[in-house]
């Protein structure tokens, strides 16, 4: 029964090193890839931080117009930081959970630290919906 | 020594706790309540008193959760008027 159990382990080791292989395999190509196309992948990354989608952007200033009571002629870009509107840190901390509400997220402490504009709310939102449904 | 990061952090926490009420009142009140405590003291330049406040507040949401638990139990069997949307 010993010498049955030992070639029953002897036959899952290789197969685990061989997907520990395939694993380092895919690594690998991964990193070629950043080696070789390291410049147009940051440029790449670039491009997806600033193209929050507009509709993102109105969605989210429309929750903060709600929020903090603005009239519906305050002049909002995309740019507009919070304090400049009008919201203290608490005013901000609700923003953030009446977004996570509303996309249905959920915002860790450090990032939620660091929104101080629509437009990285609104990119943090995309970030965090696009990794969702790959989870 | 209480830093405002620690303050928010604690304001953000009971909000996510009071978020998960099944019943709607709860979840409004809880969210109304902790919103005003903390506007309330939010000019406190004492810090003795803020920590007092904070100290307070983490009590309270000891107690926020161990009551959303037992709230949790037994949930309301007809969704709320308030929260069906306007047709």
């Amino acid at each position: 029964m010993a010498s049955l159990s030992t070639t029953s382990l002897s036959f899952k080791a290789p197969s685990t090193r061989i997907s520990q292989v395939l694993k380092k395999g895919s690594s690998f190509q991964s990193v070629t890839f950043g080696r070789f196309t390291s410049s147009t992948s940051k440029s790449l990354r670039l491009q997806i931080s600033c193209a929050a989608k507009a509709e993102t952007v109105q969605k989210v200033s429309d929750i903060v117009k709600e929020q903090l009571a603005l009239t519906a002629d305050t002049p909002l870009t995309a740019e507009s930081k919070f304090t400049a509107l009008g919201a203290d840190s608490l005013d901000t901390v609700e923003i953030v959970m009446a977004l996570e509400e509303k996309f249905n997220i959920s915002v860790e402490e450090s990032d939620a630290q660091n929104i101080t504009t629509i437009q990285e709310a609104a990119d943090l939102i995309e970030d965090l919906v696009q990794k969702k449904p790959a989870a | 020594m209480v830093s405002r990061s620690e303050v928010l952090s604690l304001c953000r926490a009971m909000l996510r706790a009071g978020r998960q009420y099944p019943h709607y009142n709860l979840r409004e009140y809880t969210k109304r309540r902790t919103l005003d405590g903390f506007r309330m003291n939010k000019n406190l330049t004492d810090q003795s008193k803020v920590n007092e406040a904070y100290a307070e507040a983490k009590a309270q949401l000891v107690v926020l959760e161990r009551s959303v638990k037992f709230h949790s139990l037994y949930p309301p069997k007809t969704k709320n008027i308030m929260e069906v949307k306007l047709q």
